[in-house]
């Protein structure tokens, strides 16, 4: 079972629904790191929702996905808690990872949700080592990697590409061509013209489809997922798309103009697809003010649950360094509190 | 091995190279979650030879060869670790390490951190070192000082091949990252290894091999064999008493605060450069927790700074050796 | 306007859909593209005075990057005109190809010749297959297009004896929209346009097909094994298909690249020019030519052979009455 059918309608609903969560989330975390409430580097996912929710749509809810810095939308399209990933944002106890790693590195292993990481190029590989771990044990299940543009230039891509593709794992690797690699286009930073191209070096399957599109993403992923159950190996998708936002909240954009950021809000994908939904009858003006006030109630409470949530005690900075306590860092620790937060101090 | 421990266990004598091979063998029978992967090892069985003939036994799923890939196949040993595999890597020498820093340093160690403790990391990372076979500075290096420096890595490097079973089949039942550092000139060392399945050595807890009153030698892999010597020579004369380090993180602060309390001299030997290496942290822990102990200038012995050069005078000049270990006793006892 | 200009369209999206998933179909990348375009340029050169080339832009670089290797004597360009990287880029293209050029090169599959098709006015086109469902154009060598777009464009052979008239069909809707094909115009049961290609063959619910011959992929192929037309004859045929085990007659086609399939046959009607067929649909996608185009529901569809397609040129007789004609001889 898809973790969202878009053969139904209530799928197709629910897409819609994930879309504008993952929208209104990003929107409201925007406004809260502007107001300096979120500390560190945000990265939005605005525009670029059809990418995410179409994919984890065709994925079962144990399949494994790695993530990028941009990572909110993903976690989202794979089920994640709003809440508990606001609470991570503000660096709460209540979050994902118990404040350890705010936007960047939002994780829920048992979800299947190998991490958002802020460093790109590293998912594949790790997708990789998770289809292994499939593939050793004979799991009906498949890994999927999220990559920008920029992580097909990085060597850590190639590698697990040609490791993926030499052992038939059960990987996905999907990329989302939002145009930019930071603050520089894609033609300068990649000589092929559409990025999978690079999908013949390794003798897999590489296809471009339209990111802005939910069904397009949707049905390209669900193919391929086909293919990695089969034991056919990897297959490269490359999704363009674009983000509406800078690099990171604070981005100046002198890279871009407002017409072609403009163009791309023209082709808004839950816009679009809203639209789709009314013309086939299964949605309703009114359902849909309806469902962005439910997706706006659901927000509001996860900023409400951030504000009430407690920060971590200092002394759990020491946690979860290792699976048991390590005597070197409880001696440091012990040391360096007992002088009341000096390093250093008396004999 | 202290005697008494001896007459307990059934033993055996095998080389270092063996006892890895077995605690390999045994874990993997043990753990079906448990495989091996790394550059040559499965059809050619290594190219130091150490997991032999593991392939025949294991068959292809468990024993792999991977591509010359290291950013690759550490890269995904890291994930599958995270989804409840046990993999055990090969990185054929540690030289290559640099390959795959990135996963190392920000993905396997910071992943349980950053993740709020909520994931496992299981990895254990396999990888030789040392100079003294004239392979030059790309496949000589010693640099588990890396790894034990960097915060959410575990580092072990025996000396012994009792110490490398243990060692080993602790790394690999661990939840943690833990690297096994080979030092390529020991394998063909001989000693008395336990032949019990469950036997294991904790990881962080260094062992006295020789007790002595008058001077400690804290040493680690080929050194340690080395410095017993030379405390055999110096029978009579000077009481040594030699601790192989065994884990260099974490780092058994006791037994060194404990052997310095009756010894009040130290010397660090160990085979990375000198300069902010394994010596200076067991120098620190010392000054840190022993100073009041301390009767004479800690000594270390290392290589000095250079890389490990080609030619046999060269490599001979800067490979710390017995006689550097007993230079460095002689100018404090 | 200019009868010593040809017009070139290289579309960079042709020949790399999701059908490398499904199928067997072969990957045509851009590099592979560029050189076929770099062979049309060259092969303009045949003759003494070589037409000027007026090119489609596209931000792949294809064009860009052929035009560079253009032989000295030939004097080429790029419109003037926006692009988004969509069909409609080709059809705005076509549009002013057609206005200011004796032929036009394509280099694409199916989809884009029809796109080409649809406003290239009367303009004779040499199709070269770079796409993936290739019924329509021919696997010929860029230079061999080059050469013949050089003797057509040049006067030095009369493009009314060596074009023929393609046959189009269309489905149109009764709220007004339509979809027009080259080779067929498909009823596929899906929800959604998605990845514009047809995923899965057996997705394939009917159709009309302007041409029909076993030995042609896709609708037009499962036609012909009840009966061939040929592309020139103002006939079509509509077929409708259901699951071989409930057909009484089934036929084996080659259903996508790499693909053969059993077929069950519900219905197979031979239309004349003037005649059409109507069907109730209740949900279904409208397809051309091998890609998803209009979603439908609720709807009753017609289905037609249209008048006024494309002239396309015959590759071999360009060259036989070249030879004919001595132009291609020296001095």
């Amino acid at each position: 079972m898809p973790a969202i059918d878009l053969e139904t309608e209530d799928g197709r609903n629910e897409a819609l629904r994930r879309m504008y969560t993952i929208r209104r989330f990003d929107e409201t975390a925007a406004e809260h790191f502007a107001d300096g409430e979120i500390p560190g580097f945000v990265h939005l996912y605005v525009g670029e929702e059809a990418v995410g929710v179409g994919a984890c749509a065709a994925l079962e809810d144990d399949d494994y996905i790695t993530s990028t810095h941009r990572g909110h939308g993903h976690c989202i399209a794979k089920g994640l808690d709003p809440t508990v990933m606001m609470a991570e944002l503000f660096g709460k106890r209540e979050g994902y990872c118990n404040g350890k790693g705010g936007s960047m590195h939002i994780a829920d292993v048992d979800a299947g949700m190998l991490g958002a990481n802020g460093i790109v190029g590293a998912g594949p590989p790790l997708g990789t080592g998770a289809a292994l771990t499939i593939d050793q044990k004979g799991e009906d299940r498949v890994a999927l990697s999220f990559g920008g543009d920029g992580s097909v230039a990085q060597g850590q891509f190639f590698e697990a590409a040609n490791l993926a593709s030499t052992w038939d794992l059960p990987v996905v690797f999907l990329i989302e061509n939002n145009q930019y690699g930071e603050g520089t286009p894609v033609g300068e930073q990649h000589n092929v013209d559409n990025l999978s191209d690079t999908a013949a070096a390794y003798d897999i399957p590489g296809i471009t489809v339209d990111g802005m599109d939910v069904v397009a993403v949707n049905e390209a992923v669900a193919e391929a997922r086909e293919r990695a159950r089969d034991g056919e190996g990897p297959t490269f998708i490359e999704a363009e798309t674009y983000r509406y936002h800078g690099h990171f909240e604070g981005d100046e954009e002198l890279y871009r103009d407002s017409a072609e950021v403009e163009y791309w809000r023209g082709r808004d994908p839950i816009d679009a697809f809203a639209e789709r939904l009314m013309d086939r009858g299964e949605l309703s003006e009114e359902g849909f003010e309806e469902m962005k006030d439910e997706v706006e109630a659901t927000i509001e409470e996860a900023i409400e649950h951030a504000h009430s949530s407690t920060d971590p005690e200092p002394e759990e900075a020491y946690d979860d360094m290792f699976d048991g306590e390590v005597p070197d860092i409880t001696a440091f620790a012990e040391r360096l509190r007992a002088d009341g937060g000096e390093q250093g101090g008396e004999l | 091995m202290a005697s008494a421990g001896l007459e307990r266990e059934e033993t055996q004598t095998m080389t270092v190279r063996e006892a890895i091979r077995e605690a390999l063998r045994e874990e993997m029978a043990r753990d079906e979650d448990v495989f091996l992967l790394g550059e040559d090892i499965a059809t050619m069985g290594g190219v130091l030879d150490v997991t032999g003939d593991l392939y025949e036994e294991f068959g292809r799923d468990r024993v792999r060869d991977t591509p010359i890939s290291e950013a690759g196949f550490i890269g995904a040993a890291t994930g599958a670790a995270a989804t409840g595999s046990r993999p055990v890597a090969e990185l054929m020498f540690s030289d290559f390490m640099g390959v795959a820093m990135e996963q190392i340093m920000n993905q396997m160690a910071k992943m349980r951190y950053m993740f709020g403790g909520k994931t496992e990391m299981p990895v254990t990372v396999r990888t030789t070192e040392g100079g003294g076979m004239g392979a030059a500075s790309q496949h000589s290096g010693t640099v588990h000082t890396w790894i034990a420096h960097f915060p959410g890595l575990m580092a072990v490097a025996p000396g012994t091949p009792a110490a490398a079973k243990g060692l080993l089949k602790s790394a690999i039942r661990s939840n943690d990252p833990v690297f096994f550092f080979e030092n390529k000139m020991i394998y063909e060392q001989s000693g008395e290894v336990p032949t019990d399945a469950e036997f294991t050595i904790p990881l962080g807890e260094a062992n006295v091999e020789r007790e002595g009153t008058d001077v400690t030698v804290v040493a680690t892999q080929r050194l340690v064999g080395e410095s017993l010597s030379v405390a055999e020579e110096l029978d009579g004369e000077t009481s040594v008493e030699v601790i192989d380090l065994r884990s260099l993180y974490p780092l058994d602060t006791d037994t060194i605060v404990e052997s310095l309390g009756k010894t009040g001299r130290m010397v660090v030997a160990d085979e990375s450069p000198l300069s902010y290496g394994v010596h200076a942290e067991v120098m620190a822990r010392a000054v840190e927790n022993a100073f009041y102990s301390l009767d004479a200038p800690i000594q270390r012995v290392g290589v000095p700074d250079t890389h490990m050069p080609f030619s046999p005078s060269l490599e001979g000049e800067v490979l710390p050796d017995g006689e550097d270990v007993r230079g460095a006793i002689d100018r404090i006892v | 306007m200019s009868t010593l200009r040809i017009g070139l369209i290289v579309n960079p999206a042709a020949g790399r859909d999701i059908r490398r998933l499904t199928g067997g179909a072969s990957v045509v990348d851009n590099y592979a593209k560029e050189r076929v375009a770099e062979c049309v340029l060259a092969g303009l050169d045949v003759v003494p005075n070589p037409p000027e080339v007026l090119a489609m832009p596209e931000k792949a670089g294809i064009t860009d990057g052929a035009i560079e290797t253009t032989p000295e004597e030939v004097a080429a360009g790029t419109l003037d005109l926006p692009i988004r990287g969509s069909a409609a880029d080709t059809r705005r293209a076509a549009a002013r190809l057609g206005e200011e050029c004796a032929a036009i090169v394509v280099l694409g599959g199916d989809g884009t010749s029809r796109d080409v098709a649809l406003e290239c006015r009367d303009t004779p086109l040499l199709l070269v297959s770079t796409g993936t469902n290739n019924v329509v154009p021919s696997a010929v060598d860029g230079t061999v297009a080059g050469a013949a777009a050089a003797l057509l464009a040049t006067g030095a052979v009369d493009d009314r004896a060596v074009t023929d008239r393609h046959g189009m069909v269309e489905a149109r809707l009764e709220s007004g929209a339509s979809v027009r094909g080259l080779a067929a115009v498909e009823l596929i049961d899906r929800s959604f346009v998605g990845t514009r290609a047809m995923v899965d063959p057996a997705d394939l619910v009917g159709g009309i097909v302007s041409r029909a011959n076993p030995g042609e992929i896709g609708l037009p192929g499962i036609a012909g094994a009840l009966g061939s037309i040929s592309p020139t004859e103002p006939d079509a045929a509509f077929l409708g298909l259901r699951e071989p085990a409930e057909a009484g007659r089934t036929v084996n086609a080659i259903a996508a690249p790499g693909m053969t399939a059993e077929v069950g046959i519900e219905t197979h009607q031979v239309l004349g020019g003037e005649e059409s067929t109507t069907i109730e649909v209740e949900e279904a996608v409208l397809g051309a030519d091998g890609e998803r185009e209009l979603e439908v529901q609720d709807e009753e569809v017609e289905f037609r052979s249209l008048p006024g397609g494309p002239r396309l040129v015959a590759f071999k007789r360009v060259f036989a009455a070249a030879a004919g004609s001595g132009v291609l001889e020296k001095g």
